[in-house]
């Protein structure tokens, strides 16, 4: 059962998918397919729920911006520019290991997997560490618990770091199981799907650092 | 040749009862994946959920039969008015249609095996069922929410409501919410990915369409609900100030963020009923839904034009006449994919040869209450009117109307509609009347005097009322008739528990169905078909030639599929066959994972953050263990 | 069912319809104490007639569809439609005309008499197309009323002059409340940050009675008011005895009272004006002998019941923010009395 290429039905070519557990079998199966597999699918409505997270927090934003005078308020220096487009703009450049990422698993091309995933790790990670100091350096200067521009910035950042963090281990994750189990029909289709968390997360986070840094733009 | 055939086939369904064969005992139906057996969890515990709700409802009723009353204090009675809604809404209405009803039956009515995710599936029944013991924590404690569903603020900041009966609410919202996003993406991509060969999109019966309406809708509503519950939260717990007009922030953020997704939610609540009524009619006047295409445009019309509209329960809080007119306009709109449904099931009645049994007639009565509750809220739509009678009992006949005998009236019709196909017996005609009957009769005497005193000035959410104002006969009035309602849902009740138990047996299809569940046994086996179904048509069961064709590939052996636990998946939109999926089949991961998340939120509401941490730790280790098992075939 | 039988069924259905439309009228022209169907003003008059047509289509339309229900239950061994029959396209057409192309027409009439005429009606004029200005303050769960420009301020009772345009500020000093008098003007609501306007108006004397009605905590239920309004001459006389200091007490008790309300917490959260109490938490009490109500409307003011308030505020009012104040039966008494005394 193991290791073949996948069987037909009596009645014509249909691919048993789940039985591709060597990378060769698990590229066949992604090329015979016609429409995207159900875990395309899944991740792709889980995002647009994500993605409406975030349009509400950052409609919520601009609803609070119209509701004050002066913004941020009197007493909180605008944001400064500079190291958070920086920052956004190496994240952004993950999209290219991710994608390569994506192609080789659909290839079955496990180390070239393996590689532009752990690539695109160390990167993220850099970003994270970055973002959190910057986010500390911010909460030194002034507090959520001030105003509701506090709130709604502090908060705004703290999710998208949060979905930062969320697929720093979901990378960790895959990479293990990839690493260990091997490019599986499963596992093919897991790093087809991080590279599509990654793209929205990216997209994301050029939106949120554009609205954090709107005051100064 | 023949009997080889026969013995091959009958081979074949032997091994597909024993791969699909259901674990026995309390830990097969807490490990269960099955989305049959998922949707009579959800079932049963919507129905204990639709009790608690009822009581409450009693309570509210009996406390105003009379002015002065003192059947509840002020602050209980805050509580139950307010658990009573949000009960009804998120503990009782969304699980039994989507959960219970959805779960069930859009497998079997699209020819698949089970949904897409079935593991993902058991994991929205336990957070359902982990939210429901959460927020009645709260109220077993003596602190349930108590500042109404939608629970506006500053009365529900901490400065305002210093107890934890919010967090109850707002932990509690955000949980429930991760239940219903998981199960509308199981949905969707079971609808889209699942459906037999042949169903193309435009053949999907109106049921599905219904429901893929409904899980859009939720998808994207429900974020704002939890985004508006997470500042909630912060505001009370961590002083933050989205709310707080003092620093900067906006009492009418909530509203604004609340209603976009309080909004849609209603429509949401009524969709699946519009599903049910398109299952019912078709099959009790023995003929074609009229203008079906149509029919199925305006369902998701309505969902979408649904996100439109909020604002139209805010025309008092002082915004400029742009604005409500906008949104007034926007409201109105609505009214056409409505009416377009509506005439369709009307046409449909009148022009088919009706049969009025008792799921047709409860079909009926949701006709005329979607009817009464509509027009009562075109009326709301004037915004004048809507600034008279807004937070009055006008709104709350309006919406129990919508509500209750609009969005019930069918579950409560399509449980008697698919007892049968359940159970594999029939429920009791004559009483299954009778409880139609004294529930139409106790909602029209609840909720109609209800518009009478909101125009005559009674508020809402008012705990007691003095005497010489002209509401005291109303109100008594209203009470009896809630008792007539109870008693015609104990009714419903009683006549489906002893038929389950005394009905007599019937057969696989005793209404002569459209649509695929009835071309499976009663109850369906856990495989539910033996070979996938070919459809041609959105009236599968009145194809015959198609299910002779059916009939003869089980007498081959012919596409069983009975090596794993396997079912069909095919393309989206013309539903060719494209691959053999595999589907997970008990796991225990589920139910820990969201005993995890329940112990997340409790701490949370216990402001043990880092014990809550230690939960969403232990989650991500139980989520991986999820993963680890890769659904195999054999 | 013989037809004899059938025929009586419906006579009987149409009679009890007729018994049911008499109740319904009889309820709605009886009470009109807090009514939007007794309107008092040309706003409030114009929104009961969009009512009543309102009412009128939507009656033909539901009996209209009942119509065709009851004519299904009727003709349920046919298929097809009467005269018609079983052409597809005449009920796709029905479905048309009655889904889509009358609800068009009904909605666009609807839409433009409401939302586009009497909008602008029941829309506050600016301010200045108004004879007076009046802050109507909520509290849970009282009303703080101020007249600006004069030193007047009142608690859950508003005083107009007949036939004069009021611009009502409406703010809160706490959660959200709605100030409601269905039978003078349509609801606003009083949100912290927002200062909303409604125009009040009355076109004929009598007191109106109006309720808060956004739920606003515990005692929601028992947050009313009224609205007087009176003839010019009257309401400048009673303005200016409320912008005028309290009445010093005659009697003894009533001194004595004075003395026993301000050595307590009463002071610290009621003002009465010339005196020492200037406690801002409660409702100012200079004038309150002259209030026909108290407790937020829901008591009437008179010595026993005064009385009874100030001894027991819980027990008429579970929740409310005034204590039990913990003082004897006497004197209870004598602040009743001094209180009195404040006309």
């Amino acid at each position: 059962m193991s290791g073949v290429s996948p069987r037909r039905l009596a009645s014509g070519r249909v691919t048993r998918s789940a039985q591709a557990d060597r990378a060769a079998a698990a590229a066949l199966v992604a090329r015979q397919r016609r429409s995207a597999p159900n875990g395309i699918w899944g991740m792709a409505l889980f995002l647009c729920s994500e993605i409406t997270i975030f349009g509400t927090m950052i409609s919520s934003y601009f609803y609070l911006e119209s509701d004050n005078k002066h913004w941020p308020p009197a007493g909180i220096k605008p944001p400064s520019v500079t190291l958070p487009l920086i920052a956004t703009g190496v994240l952004v450049l993950t999209i290219v290991p991710m994608f390569l990422a994506s192609r080789a698993a659909r290839r079955g091309a496990r180390p070239a997997v393996l590689g532009f995933v752990s690539l695109a790790l160390v990167v993220q990670c850099a970003y994270l560490a970055v973002q959190i100091l910057l986010f500390r350096h911010d909460l030194n200067q002034f507090r959520p618990q001030d105003t509701a521009y506090g709130s709604i910035y502090f908060t705004l950042l703290a999710t998208h770091h949060a979905h930062v963090l969320l697929g720093i281990l979901l990378d960790v994750v895959v990479l293990a199981y990839v690493a260990i189990r091997g490019l599986t029909n499963y596992w093919l289709t897991a790093v087809r799907n991080l590279a599509i968390y990654w793209y929205v997360v990216n997209v994301i986070a050029i939106v949120v650092v554009l609205t954090q840094l709107s005051p100064s733009l | 040749m023949a009997t080889t055939s026969t013995r091959n086939a009958e081979a074949q369904l032997d091994l597909l009862e024993r791969v699909w064969a259901e674990r026995k005992g309390l830990l097969g139906w807490i490990t269960t994946t099955d989305h049959k057996r998922i949707g009579i969890m959800y079932f049963f515990t919507a129905l204990v959920m639709f009790g608690a709700g009822g009581v409450e409802a009693l309570l509210i009723r009996t406390q105003l039969i009379g002015p002065h009353q003192t059947v509840l204090s002020p602050q209980a009675y805050d509580e139950v008015f307010t658990m009573h809604g949000i009960t009804m809404i998120f503990l009782f209405v969304i699980p039994m249609t989507t959960g219970a009803f959805g779960n069930y039956l859009i497998p079997l009515m699209i020819g698949a095996r089970d949904m897409a995710f079935p593991r993902l599936n058991a994991l929205s029944y336990w957070i359902y069922l982990g939210s429901a013991i959460f927020m009645y924590a709260g109220l077993a404690g003596g602190h349930a929410p108590n500042a109404g569903w939608f629970d506006y603020v500053p009365l529900a900041s901490k400065t305002y409501d210093p107890g934890n009966n919010i967090d109850f609410y707002g932990w509690g919202l955000i949980f429930n919410g991760i239940s219903s996003t998981a199960a509308s993406i199981n949905f969707i991509v079971t609808i889209f990915k699942l459906r037999a060969p042949g169903m193309s999109l435009n053949r999907m019966p109106l049921f599905c369409f219904a429901f893929l309406a409904v899980s859009f809708a939720l998808l994207f509503a429900l974020p704002s609900l939890s985004v508006a519950a997470l500042f909630l939260e912060l505001d009370r717990n961590l002083g933050f100030h989205f709310y707080d007009a003092a620093h900067g922030g906006d009492p009418l953020l909530w509203q604004n963020l609340f209603w976009i997704f309080g909004h849609p939610e209603v429509y949401i609540i009524i969709l699946p009923a519009f599903g049910i009524a398109t299952a019912i009619i078709p099959t009790f006047t023995h003929r074609k839904m009229v203008l079906f295409p149509l029919v199925a445009l305006a369902e998701i019309l309505v969902a979408f034009l649904g996100f439109g509209v909020w604002v139209h329960h805010m025309f008092t809080v002082g915004y400029p006449t742009l604005v409500t007119v906008y949104f007034a306009a926007a409201s109105l709109i609505i009214v056409i994919p409505s009416g377009i449904q509506l005439f369709s099931w009307i046409a449909t009645i009148l022009t088919g040869t009706p049969e009025f049994k008792t799921p047709l007639l409860w079909i009926v009565g949701f006709i005329v209450y979607f009817m009464l509750g509509g027009l009562s809220g075109v009326a709301l739509a004037a915004i004048p009117f809507d600034q008279q009678v807004h937070d009055s009992y006008f709104i709350i006949a309006h919406f129990h109307f919508v509500i209750f005998g609009a969005a019930v009236f069918p579950i409560l019709g399509g449980m008697y509609f698919w007892f049968p196909k359940l159970t594999g017996r029939m429920y009791h005609e004559g009483i299954g009347k009778l409880s139609f009957w004294t529930t139409f009769i106790g909602t029209f005497v609840t909720f109609f005097p209800m518009h009478i005193l909101g125009l005559l000035g009674m508020p809402r959410r008012i705990y007691t009322y003095p005497a010489g104002m002209g509401w005291t006969f109303l109100n008594a009035l209203e009470s009896v008739g809630a008792y007539v309602l109870a008693s015609g849902l104990v009714l419903i009740v009683l006549n489906l528990f002893i038929s389950y138990f005394r009905g007599p047996v019937c057969e696989a299809d005793p209404w002569e169905g459209d649509t695929l569940e009835w071309s499976t046994s009663s109850p369906p086996p856990a495989y539910n078909f033996p070979v996938i179904p070919t459809v041609s048509s959105p009236y599968p069961m009145w194809d015959k030639e198609d299910r002779e064709l059916d009939k003869r590939r089980l007498e081959r052996g012919e596409g069983l599929m009975a090596t794993g636990h396997e079912t069909l998946a095919t393309t989206m939109q013309d539903a060719e066959v494209d691959e053999i999926l595999s589907m997970p089949s008990h796991s225990i991961w589920p139910p820990v994972c969201a005993l995890m998340l329940f112990g997340i939120f409790a701490m949370l509401l216990l402001h043990h953050y880092w014990i809550a941490f230690g939960f969403g730790v232990a989650g991500g280790l139980a989520l991986i263990s999820w993963h680890d098992k890769e659904a195999h075939a054999g | 069912m013989t037809i004899r039988h059938r025929a009586r069924c419906r006579l009987r259905r149409v009679r009890g319809l007729r018994g049911l439309v008499l109740v319904v009228c009889l309820l709605l022209a009886g009470c009109g104490k807090q009514s939007i169907l007794s309107p008092r003003s040309p706003q409030a008059h114009d929104i009961r007639t969009l009512w009543w047509w309102m009412l009128a289509v939507a009656t033909i339309v539901f009996l209209g569809a009942l119509g065709m229900l009851g004519l299904a239950w009727f003709r349920r061994g046919t298929p097809g439609l009467p005269f018609f029959g079983e052409r597809e396209h005449v009920s796709q057409a029905l479905v048309l005309i009655f889904g889509i192309g009358i609800p068009l027409v009904v909605l666009v009439t609807l839409f433009g008499a409401s939302d586009v005429y009497l909008v602008g009606q029941t829309s506050p004029p600016p301010a200045r197309d108004t004879a007076m200005t009046i802050d109507v303050i909520g509290h849970q769960w009282w009303w703080e009323v101020r007249y600006p420009g004069t030193d007047a301020v009142t608690a859950n009772e508003i005083h107009i002059p007949v036939d004069t345009r009021v611009n009502v500020v409406a703010t809160t000093a706490d959660v959200i409340h709605s100030f409601w008098v269905p039978q003078l003007a349509r609801k606003i609501d009083e949100i912290p940050g927002r200062h909303n306007r409604v125009l009040l108006f009355a076109s004929t004397a009598g007191r109106y009675r109006g309720q808060c009605s956004q739920f606003c905590g515990f005692q929601h239920a028992n947050m009313a008011l009224y609205v007087i309004a009176q003839p010019r001459a009257a309401f400048n006389a009673w303005l200016a005895n409320m912008a005028s200091p309290a009445v010093s007490p005659t009697t003894p008790t009533a001194r004595a009272g004075e003395q026993i309300f301000m050595a307590n917490q009463c002071a610290s959260c009621h003002q009465i004006r010339g005196t020492s109490a200037q406690g801002l938490v409660g409702p100012d009490l200079t004038h309150v002998a002259s209030r026909r109500t108290l407790a937020g409307a829901e008591i009437r003011n008179t010595p026993a019941e005064l009385r009874r308030w100030i001894a027991d505020p819980q027990a008429i009012k579970p929740g409310a923010r005034m204590p039990d104040l913990g003082l004897s039966a006497t004197d209870y008494d004598d602040i009743a009395a001094y209180l009195e005394g404040l006309h």
